[in-house]
């Protein structure tokens, strides 16, 4: 700063107007600037004039720049600050959202799986009633199948005696008594059971 | 035919006395007052909008503002601010003094000596005063340089007295000539542009060129009063700097 200055400094200072104020003072009775009494009047309204001019400078224009200046600086500051919380807010904004979008999914996961075990459930739980179903129906079925077979085993006994009987009459033409010829078909049977059994 | 420099002579306007001593309002005294209502109006009109966005005016105003309180920031540092609106004071003054002048049939308060001088002769003891209270005695070490040889010493201390007690001299005179030089060499081109044209006939078309080189030279001065403003306030800046930090 300091160099520049006198460079700016130094060529002006060598300027002609050094010259001319020395030259200029022979002819036509000198420089005014050199007639004396003009000094007084000059200082006196430089000090009135300075000291007004610092007053007014110092108590009314600077304070009024200044406050405009430092109003805007901190305007901008303020803006600045709003952007930084809104971005803040932003972020945070972004954060959230993206752990309740993660929430979300890892909740529809969790119903989808509940839902399919659930399915499943049901779906067994129709097997199973189903299959008590069809097993009940068949041991009904088989039942009823062996009341028949005992009830045809049953008759079995009549049927041979009575055929036994019919047998015997014609063969023998004797007249066996029901009860014996049922009698004797028993004994029969039974001894044939015994046979079988040993 | 009048001579380049008398457009520098004081005239009475209204004849004024205080106490034994002439103080009559003149040419140069009207011009102090027009340069503090030009600025202080200047100033005031063109931040009163108090504008977020500055327009012209107020963006100006703001620019001079901030323009001398970087100047003071950057070569005092922030012991250099209470006496923001004195030198702020002193930049305005001098400039709008050294541009009013440069208005045709306008007069240059900064043209003559006196005023300079005083103005450099109140910088120079209020700095000295200043950096006297500041340091006390200590100041009187800013006249001896730091590790120059002991023999030296005494040849130094003149040098750097001489050169202090300077201060107000080139202060004054670099503005003063400045301003000098400049308005005379306007009167000089436009007394040629006269004495070619009072020739007469063909010859008279030649008064052109010195008109072409008033309106180059006004360009000039405008620069000058502007780049004088700014070394006058930069010098008085360096020397409170000098003051308030003694090298």
């Amino acid at each position: 700063m300091r160099h520049k200055t006198l460079l700016l400094v130094v060529p002006l200072l060598m300027s002609p107007g050094l010259g001319w104020a020395a030259g200029g003072g022979d002819e036509a009775g000198g420089l005014p600037q050199l007639d004396l009494t003009t000094w007084p009047t000059q200082l006196f309204w430089l000090v009135v004039t300075f000291a007004i001019m610092y007053l007014l400078m110092s108590v009314m224009v600077t304070p009024r720049i200044r406050s405009v200046l430092e109003d805007r600086q901190q305007r901008i500051t303020n803006d600045l600050e709003k952007a930084r919380d809104a971005d803040t807010k932003v972020t945070e904004m972004r954060l959230s959202y993206e752990a309740s979008l993660e929430a979300a999914r890892t909740e529809a996961a969790a119903k989808a799986r509940d839902a399919l075990s659930e399915a499943k459930a049901t779906a067994d739980e129709a097997e199973a009633e189903m299959a008590t179903k069809l097993n009940q129906k068949l041991k009904t079925a088989e039942t009823k199948l062996m009341k028949m077979r005992d009830d045809a085993m049953a008759s079995i006994d009549e049927v041979a005696a009575e055929i036994t009987a019919q047998t015997v009459s014609h063969l023998t033409s004797l007249k066996p008594t029901k009860a014996a010829v049922s009698k004797s078909v028993k004994d029969a049977m039974a001894t044939r059971a015994n046979q079988e059994a040993s | 035919m009048h001579s380049p420099v008398e457009q520098f002579t004081i005239k009475v306007l209204f004849a004024l006395n205080l106490f034994g001593y002439d103080v009559s309002f003149t040419n140069s005294s009207l011009f102090m007052v027009l340069t503090v209502l030009a600025s202080i109006a200047f100033l005031a009109l063109a931040i009163r909008p108090a504008a977020l966005i500055p327009g012209r005016m107020q963006g100006l105003a703001e620019m001079l503002y901030e323009f001398v309180a970087d100047m003071v920031r950057s070569n005092v540092g922030n012991e250099g601010r209470p006496y923001f609106p004195v030198i702020f004071t002193l930049f305005m003054f001098v400039l709008f003094s050294n541009l009013l002048g440069l208005i045709p049939y306008s007069y240059t308060t900064t043209s003559q000596i006196v005023v300079t001088f005083a103005l450099a002769l109140a910088i120079f003891v209020g700095v000295t005063l200043i950096a006297l209270v500041k340091h006390g005695f200590h100041f009187f070490s800013f006249f001896v340089p730091s590790g120059a040889p002991k023999a030296l010493i005494p040849f130094l201390v003149v040098i750097e007295v001489i050169s202090y007690f300077v201060r107000p001299v080139s202060l004054s005179v670099r503005l003063f000539a400045n301003m000098l030089a400049g308005h005379t060499m306007l009167k000089v081109f436009a007394g040629l542009a006269v004495m070619i044209a009072s020739a007469g006939g063909v010859a008279a078309a030649g008064s052109v060129l010195p008109l072409i080189a008033i309106i180059g030279l006004t360009g000039l001065e405008v620069l000058v009063a502007v780049l004088q403003a700014y070394v006058f306030t930069i010098l008085t800046c360096m020397y409170l700097n000098d003051a308030l930090h003694l090298h």
